[in-house]
């Protein structure tokens, strides 16, 4: 019972920041200067066409018309037409979107587990020459560049070791150097807090107190150290997720997969306004949808944390 | 009786970035099979340093620089981490600490954490651990066990948690108990509550226990034998009886004097002059000489041993 309206609680809180979402993602590509139906039409265009165009998409209309129009639509789950590609943005997005989640979790996965092991690892050898390493391969690979990574692991292990295709997504070989561009940028933010909180946790009294009943020093740590550690760690799991994708935006694009990243650089290019719209309005909510998720999980994590759920 | 545990010159320094400190110069006790032993001192005397030592708990940078410590004929100091951890560890000796309120892990039930005890030390099929955690919990007298167990740390008052991990720790069936400071952290009318239990359970359990406090009134009401620590070393090992009716070493007697009974006022409140020595640069010779009114031209120079003066009962000071 409680935990059920704790869930609905959390639920209706998402309500206005959906609304929110939608409204910056909208007023972001109407403010910005730029005329779709004249990057169309060309230099040579006529007024009466431009103003035909504008009519049939809309851009006629004043401002908060257009965004009730287009948030109504959404609601019925309808995104509108691309203007440059003439077709259903759900269509586009649909064709697309399988490429960018492969991506987006397998990066996660990477820079997740190889970032929690190191942190785990610098954490009970703290101070040694493991610790060390662990700290230095972090602020390595958290300093290039995505995208400069990715063209170097192109030319390394694409053009001269010639061990993985250098274009488009063929089969699981092909994944490798992508997901492995976005887990090491990503993995610091993973490794760098596991072994900080790891270190408190260390130092806790139960850790101590485990350890004088007799439970293994592995078991200790799997078991009462891990644990404590996941509320802090799967809240850094949710602050990253928009960072992963946007990594996985750029990346995907040098790979040439042709997923959501492709779609949206080429869409904004062209001020293509239901298309942007869309995409940015997908991304947005998969990450308020990943800070929900993270709110729920907490609780099963954290028995502290059920108390929320209402009064006793 | 029987020696359970003893302890010979044991020596421990910690490496801090002021340099070496010499937490334990010299202990030496010996803990007898079903007694109370207390030990007691001032804070940062290396009252816990001893207990955590026994379990070869202590800090990273803590250094045994020698000394035995003999539990049943063996040198816990030359067993592998290994080694304490599979065989003396909860199996042998257990030990709750000061702090109840993080003892426990935060995320799991009272049950699980006590179980996870049983599972480790004792026999017994999955079905029958459950009636073994409420009689754990029964044998600490908490209240309506059954609902309790299933409770989270968090539930639980300061005086429950700090019962919880007696029965913990009892769960384990160790032949030796070392409480650090156990009701340091408890109010004090809990802290009557707990020590009853703790009567209790040494009558019918026939328990031997470590008991570290700076608390003299507590060790009055449950030792049988004293080691009186200062600045990282024995003054005194003596019987609870000596304690308040032949206490030798100036530093027990001050000690004595200076806990306030039924009888006493405040004006007969004796106190000690001066503090407790930093132990990154103690004093030469015996280190209560500075603070020592009986103190001669000796005690600055040399550190006096631990004789025995009777049986049970030695003293470390030169005027002795």
């Amino acid at each position: 019972m409680k935990k059920g309206r704790y869930v609905l609680k959390r639920l209706v809180r998402t309500i206005p920041i959906v609304i929110g979402v939608t409204l910056v993602t909208f007023l972001i590509l109407h403010l910005t200067p730029g005329d779709p139906v004249r990057i169309m039409l060309g230099p040579y265009a006529t007024p009466e066409n431009i103003a035909i165009l504008r009519a049939q998409y809309g851009l006629d209309q004043p401002l908060p018309v257009q965004y009730l129009t287009w948030l109504g639509n959404i609601a019925r789950g309808d995104f509108g037409t691309s203007i440059r590609y003439n077709r259903p943005v759900t269509e586009l997005i649909s064709d697309r979107i399988g490429i960018t989640v492969l991506l987006t979790l397998s990066g996660l996965f990477i820079s997740v587990t190889l970032g929690s092991i190191l942190g785990i690892l610098a954490a009970l050898k703290q101070n040694s020459w493991l610790d060390y390493l662990c700290t230095f391969q972090a602020m390595f690979w958290i300093s290039i560049p995505g995208f400069w990574l990715a063209i170097i692991f192109l030319y390394i292990f694409g053009l001269q070791l010639r061990w993985v295709p250098i274009a488009g997504l063929t089969g699981f070989v092909s994944l490798i150097l992508p997901a492995l561009t976005i887990g090491l940028q990503e993995e610091a933010w993973f490794a760098r807090p596991m072994r900080a909180e790891m270190l408190g946790v260390l130092n806790e009294g139960y850790i101590k107190a485990a350890r004088a009943k007799g439970v293994r020093y592995f078991q200790v740590v799997v078991k009462h150290a891990l644990r404590n550690v996941m509320v802090p760690m799967i809240t850094m799991l949710a602050l990253r997720l928009p960072w992963v994708i946007a990594g996985s935006v750029v990346v995907e694009v040098v790979f040439a997969w042709g997923g959501m990243g492709s779609l949206l650089v080429n869409s904004v290019l062209a001020r293509d306004y239901p298309v942007v719209q869309g995409v940015l309005l997908i991304i947005a909510l998969s990450v308020v949808a990943a800070n929900l998720f993270a709110d729920l999980v907490y609780s099963l994590v954290d028995p502290r944390i059920r108390v929320e759920g209402g009064k006793k | 009786m029987e020696e359970l545990l003893k302890i010979e010159q044991l020596q421990v320094a910690f490496s801090t970035e002021e340099g070496p400190v010499e937490a334990l110069d010299g202990v030496e006790l010996t803990i007898l099979q079903g007694t109370f032993h207390g030990l007691i001192g001032e804070t940062g005397c290396g009252k816990s340093v001893t207990g955590q030592a026994i379990l070869g708990l202590l800090d990273n940078n803590a250094l045994i620089k020698g000394g035995r410590i003999l539990y049943r004929d063996q040198d816990l100091l030359r067993l592998s981490p290994r080694k304490i951890e599979r065989t003396i560890r909860g199996k042998e000796i257990a030990m709750i600490f000061q702090d109840p309120g993080s003892s426990l892990n935060p995320l799991f039930t009272i049950k699980n954490q006590i179980e996870e005890a049983i599972r480790l030390h004792r026999k017994a099929p999955a079905e029958k651990r459950e009636e073994m955690v409420l009689q754990a919990l029964k044998q600490v007298k908490l209240p309506d066990a059954e609902n309790l167990m299933y409770r989270y740390p968090h539930q639980l008052s300061g005086g429950m948690k700090q019962r919880v991990m007696i029965a913990m720790m009892l769960a384990c069936n160790p032949k030796l108990l070392i409480a650090d400071e156990p009701t340091t952290a408890l109010d004090v009318s809990i802290q009557a509550q707990f020590i009853k239990v703790l009567k209790e359970l040494k009558e019918k359990l026939s328990l031997t226990v470590l008991y570290i406090t700076h608390d003299l009134a507590v060790i009055s009401e449950l030792c049988d034998y004293v080691s009186v620590m200062y600045a990282g070393r024995i003054a005194e090992n003596l019987s609870m009886r000596d304690l308040f009716k032949d206490p030798r070493h100036p530093y027990t007697i001050k000690l004595v004097n200076s806990v306030l009974g039924a009888t006493t006022t405040l004006d007969q409140l004796e106190e000690i002059p001066g503090s407790v020595p930093r132990l990154i640069n103690p004093p030469g010779g015996c280190r209560f000489h500075p603070r020592c009114e009986e103190a001669i031209p000796v005690c600055s120079q040399e550190a006096p041993p631990l004789r025995e003066i009777k049986a049970n009962h030695s003293v470390a000071c030169h005027r002795r």
